[in-house]
Order: structure tokens, then sequence, then C-alpha cells
């Protein structure tokens, strides 16, 4: 008898085992690691030390609180916006698309096959001071004479929003696909209006999309720094470019670390907090029930 | 070369779709992007111990090898075709074959990549580096390099540039050689300018709010802006160092600058979102061919120059090779090639007669032949006075 025939429970812990061993090498261990990183003391060039040291923490938030509110604000509005666009454009593909509907899909994603580094850049330039577009925003008067639109709060976040938009489409797409359309007839029989049908049935059946949009938009986008560093200035500085500049420029590896780790520490509240709001229902799906 | 490759992402481009990215974009973008999931902790935890601060040992007499490891800059040295002429000339003279290795692409991963080998006395099989000065300082401090005998060096002592000859750091230039260095200039637009720049303080004037860029290089901007500020980079205190960062982040926070860029300054003076900006030579050459309305300028109240220099680390196994190598490229025959193709300023007397005879034009450009009275470099401060600085200059550029 094998292994498994006699001790039948094993089974899932076998099919664990992959996902499991992937979290620990791959989010475990350098968890420890960045944690142990972040205590240290030193420069490079005198190396670092373990000392327990929690002032980096203290310093890195006191330091940079500016840049992790602009951080979650920033990703706040691009989620915000991205709803709004993603919302109507999976409602019309999942309710409308006939025929069609793999052939939209198959829009929303194409530019994504061209890598995030060069559509940022695109941006760049086709928002240039002296471009087209802007010339036809200031002509209309959405712009100012003297203004732009490169290098302003505005130019990030719309960078962010577009960068993640397909985030937000996918999940609200397929939950939207698998609503039971008897559901909202039963809901027009009973005399429901258009707008009561939308807010008590397809609403509420599609919030376990709209939770997953907000996250894989929201998450990503609080941690992001291209966008901030091509199409903003210093002033639109995200938390991203401070890591970065803390350890590619600096060196200083314990703040970047440790501001990695509030980054990863704010997210995982406002995730929880979140889902006290909206019920763990919505956050694992309504499934689970 | 410094950080100008900084976040280079135009070239890094330019690099992807020409050849494939290379390793330092690769570690830039890829590796900043994984930041959050503790890349930081593998890296960093690698950290060694101390090294030591001993006097530099002097590189000993010896036989000239067979071969010699060169780790330089890429596009530091003359290219023919596949072959390095300067390298085939060494060999032609001294038998030695140079195995001649591109991968410095940045002074703080270059050291963050050699120290631990360095703090253990092994070299890494390296004879040359080729690093900015002030990390060749850091190098000496640490107790990485050893120190030339300069009684073996002839073409170096009697053929070395006043002007490169005696840093603070190391006054008879016996732990680092210079390479070769290069400018920061005023580069602008001259038709949205109306005219000429002639000053640092002329980035500062509120005509142009929002339509400058400063480079995100400490050095070169700080500098640059202590000279326009009537300050020494010198002789510059802590204080006045910075002042001048105070008024770059006033000007920052006040939206007259609008990025401070690695390369990609040469992008927006381009597109005409930018029409002035800090620059290096180094960009200058292409930024007159891709555009007739770009010019450049030296500050009229002086201008900053980076050099970097050749340094021997301690384990090398062919130091006295490598010392007479750096001699070699001292003979201004053997390094007119070498400005002719690269153009950066050369650290080597009596280049411009030899350019004269065989290049005309180039002898008469201000790229490779600045006035070099005018040149500064900041003075080296203390660790701690150089950790504040950089940290207000990060802080200054939104970071």
């Amino acid at each position: 008898m094998s292994l498994l025939q006699r001790r039948p429970g094993l089974l899932p812990y076998l099919l664990l085992a992959p996902g499991l061993l992937w979290l620990v090498f791959f989010f475990l261990v350098p968890l420890y690691y960045m944690g142990r990183v972040s205590l240290e003391e030193g420069t490079i060039f005198t190396g670092y030390e373990f000392a327990w040291n929690f002032e980096t923490y203290t310093d890195a938030l006191s330091n940079y609180d500016t840049q992790i509110v602009r951080s979650f604000l920033y990703a706040g509005a691009a989620t915000a916006i991205a709803f709004l666009i993603g919302y109507p454009l999976a409602y019309v593909i999942a309710f409308r698309g006939g025929r069609w509907k793999t052939a939209l899909l198959l829009l929303v994603i194409v530019p994504f096959f061209v890598t995030y580094l060069i559509r940022t850049l695109s941006w760049q330039t086709i928002l240039a001071d002296s471009g087209a577009v802007v010339d036809v925003l200031k002509a209309v008067g959405l712009v100012s004479d003297d203004g732009r639109v490169l290098a302003t709060t505005g130019a990030v976040i719309a960078g962010i929003t577009y960068n993640f938009l397909p985030f937000m489409i996918l999940p609200l797409y397929a939950s939207l696909e698998r609503i039971d359309h008897r559901m909202l007839e039963a809901g027009y029989d009973l005399y429901g209006s258009r707008r009561a049908v939308f807010t008590r049935i397809t609403l509420p059946l599609s919030m376990p999309g709209v939770v997953a949009g907000a996250l894989l938009t929201f998450i990503p986008a609080a941690g992001d720094f291209i966008n901030a560093e091509l199409l903003g200035t210093p002033r639109q500085a995200m938390i991203g470019n401070v890591i970065q500049s803390r350890y590619l420029e600096l060196t200083d590896y314990p703040t970047a670390a440790a501001l990695s780790f509030v980054l990863m520490a704010l997210i995982l509240v406002m995730v929880l907090a979140w889902a006290k709001i909206a019920g763990t229902e919505a956050l694992m799906g309504s499934e689970a029930r | 070369m410094s950080d100008r490759n900084d976040l280079d992402i135009e070239r890094a481009l330019d690099a992807m779709m020409a050849a494939g990215m290379n390793r330092r974009t690769l570690m830039r973008h890829a590796g900043a992007g994984a930041l959050s999931l503790g890349v930081i902790g593998f890296l960093a935890a690698c950290g060694g111990d101390d090294g030591g601060n001993g006097a530099a040992k002097v590189i000993a007499k010896g036989e000239v090898s067979d071969t010699l490891n060169f780790s330089n800059w890429p596009l530091y040295i003359d290219v023919e075709g596949k072959k390095r002429p300067t390298l085939d000339k060494f060999r032609r003279e001294y038998g030695t074959r140079v195995k001649y290795t591109e991968e410095i692409n940045d002074n703080v991963e270059f050291f963050g990549k050699v120290r631990q080998q360095y703090d253990r006395g092994d070299s890494g099989g390296r004879d040359i580096h080729v690093v900015t000065d002030w990390l060749c300082n850091r190098m000496n401090q640490l107790g990485f390099v050893q120190k030339f005998d300069k009684s073996e060096m002839p073409n170096v002592v009697k053929n070395i540039e006043d002007a490169v000859a005696s840093p603070d750091f190391d006054p008879k230039r016996e732990i680092s050689v210079p390479w070769q260095s290069g400018q920061v200039f005023l580069i602008y637009r001259k038709d949205k300018v109306g005219g000429d720049l002639t000053s640092v303080n002329d980035l500062f004037d509120p005509k142009f709010k929002g339509k400058v860029t400063m480079l995100s290089e400490m050095r070169d901007t700080v500098g640059s802006v202590l000279l326009g500020n009537g300050v020494e980079p010198e002789k510059a205190t802590k204080d006045q160092a910075l002042e001048a960062i105070e008024k770059i982040q006033k000007a920052s926070a006040d939206g007259q600058i609008r990025r401070f860029t690695g390369n990609e300054y040469t992008r927006g003076l381009l597109s005409g979102d930018a029409v002035a900006a800090l620059g290096w030579s180094g960009d200058a050459v292409q930024l007159q061919i891709d555009s007739d309305d770009v010019a450049y300028r030296h500050p009229d109240e002086g201008f900053m120059i980076f050099t970097d220099s050749v340094q021997v680390p301690v384990g090398a196994p062919h130091a006295f090779t490598a010392q007479k190598m750096v001699d070699f490229v001292y003979r201004p025959e053997i390094q007119v090639p070498i400005t002719a193709y690269i153009q950066y300023v050369p650290p080597v007397k009596g280049i411009r007669p030899l350019l004269e005879r065989s290049n005309p034009e180039l002898a008469e450009s201000d790229l490779i032949f600045p006035d070099l009275s005018k040149s500064h470099s900041l003075k080296t401060f203390s660790d701690e006075e150089e950790q504040e600085i950089e940290a207000a200059f990060q802080a200054a550029i939104g970071t």
C-alpha cells in the first residue's frame, strides 16, 4: 500500500506543498532578511550591523510622511477613476458584448503587450508641453495658456490609472459575466426599476470583482515609482521613488527596507479595514457563504 | 562617469531595442521594482565586516605578466571594429594580453559588487578598476587599493594635467591616476530662451519657471550652484553646501525646476519640455547633432569637472603590469586616439598639438579642451558631512 492510501489525509498537504514552498522561499525568507536589514545600523562604506535599531522606522515615518500620504492619495484616486472608467466598460462587454466579447476584451489587453516603461514614456511624448494634445487643450481652454499637462499631479494620477486599468477591468468583467441573467429578469418581474435591479442585484453580485479589481489596482499603484518619475516632478515624488533613491542612490538599505515594511503594513491595514467594512464575504467572493 | 547613467530610461530603451537590456538597466528597473519584495534583504544581508583602514602598500617591483585584467566603464576606450587598438599596441610592446571588461556602469553599484571581495583582500582577478574620484577616496580609506610606485611611472609624472594632478584627497595622485574627465555645462534651447545663458543663476530666472532641469548627481548640481553663489566648490564649507541645497530645494518646491535627471534631460531639451538644463559634456555632441537649436556653454563663473581615475585593488594578480598600463596611456601619442574616439577631457598634457595634425576640428573642441583654469570640483567632505549633504540633496529633489 502506498503512503497515500494508508494516510489519505496527507493529500491536501502534498497538493499545497509547491505553493507553500514558494511562499516560504520567495516571501517569508526575503521578509525575514528585509526585517533584519531594516534594523541594522551603519553605512555601505563601514558595513551594516544588526542593532535592533528601531529609530530607522520613526525617522523614516517622520521624514517621509508627505510621500507616504501622497502615495495613498494618488493610488486611491487612480483606483477610483479606474473603477469609474472600468465598471461601465466591463458591464457593456459582459452584458452587451455578444459575439464581440472576446475581441473587446482583447482590445482592453492589447496595449499591455507593450512594456510598462515604453507606454509611460510614450505619454511623455504625447503630453509634451509643445505637443499637439496640449495645444488642443489650450485652444479649448482646458489648460491655461502658460499651463502644462506633463509634470503635474494630474499626469501622474492619469498615468497610474492608465497603467493599472486592466487589473480593474478584468476582475470586474469576470464577476459581471457570471451573473445569472434570470436573476435580473426576476428583478424586473417583481417590478424593479432598472436602477433598483442594478443597485440591488447587479452591483452586489459584482462586489467580489469590485473588491478584487480595487485591490489589484490600489496595491501596486501605492508602491509605483515609474509614473511619478517620468510624468511628475519632485513635488509628485511617491514612496516608491523614496525607496528607490534610498536603496540605489544613498545605499541606505535599512531605511529602504523600513519604508518597504511601512508600506506593506499600511496596505495590509487598509485591506483589513476594508474587509471589515465591505465584509469578508465580498473580499472572499460570494461563494464563501 | 559618475551617475550620468542614472535612471537613464531613454538610453535603456535604446539599448533594449538595439541589443537587449544591459546589466545595469536590469538591476535598476527590475531590481527597484522588486524592492518591496525583499530584494533589499537579500542583497544587503550579504554585507561583510568592516574593512581595515591602514595606509596603502606600494606596488612591488616585478616582471611584466602575460595577462592583465582591466575593468572599465562602457565607451571609455577607442574601438576599431571588434578591436581595441590601444590594448593591441600595449600587447605588441609588452607582450601582455589585456582582458578588458566593461563591467562598471555606476559607482555605487560597482562598490556594492566588489566590497566583500576587496574587504577580504581579493580583487576578484581585477588588476585595474576605474571609478569616480570620490569613490577612489573611499576605496583608499577602506584599504582596498594599492599605492602606485611613481618611480615606475615617468609618463604620468611628466604629463599629468595640472588641473587634475592634486585633488585634496590624493594630492600626489598616489592611490588614483586620472583616466578621463567630463564637464558640467549649461545646455539650453537658443530659440526658446531668447539669447544665451551665461550663469548657473540664470536657471533660477522665473522666466523659465517649470522649464529647467538639473542633474540628480549631487556633486555636479551642488557644485554648479555653489559656483553661481560665488563660492569655490573646492573650499566650500558644509554650511555653504547646505545653503546651495536650500536654494535648490526652494526652486524645486516653487516649481521652478521641473525635474532632476540623469541622461534623460536630453529628451526634455529636444521636446521643448525643458529649455535650460545642467548637462554633461558627453551628451553635448549628440544633442547638437540632433538639433540646431540646442546650445551649450560653460557658465561664466566657472564649471564643474568630474574625474574618473584608475586604481589597482589590493590582491591584484598583476599589479606591476597594471602600473605599466597606466603609464602607457600617459604617453601623448597613445592617448590621442583614445581622446579622438571618446571625446572626454584627457588628463594628459600635449594632446592638442598632436590632434591639430591628425584631427584639427577636434583640436578646437571645448568639449575636449576646455579652459581648465576655470574648472572646479567639489571638496571632499568628511563622512558625516558628506552624508548630511547627500541626504539634504535627496530631500531637495523630492526623495
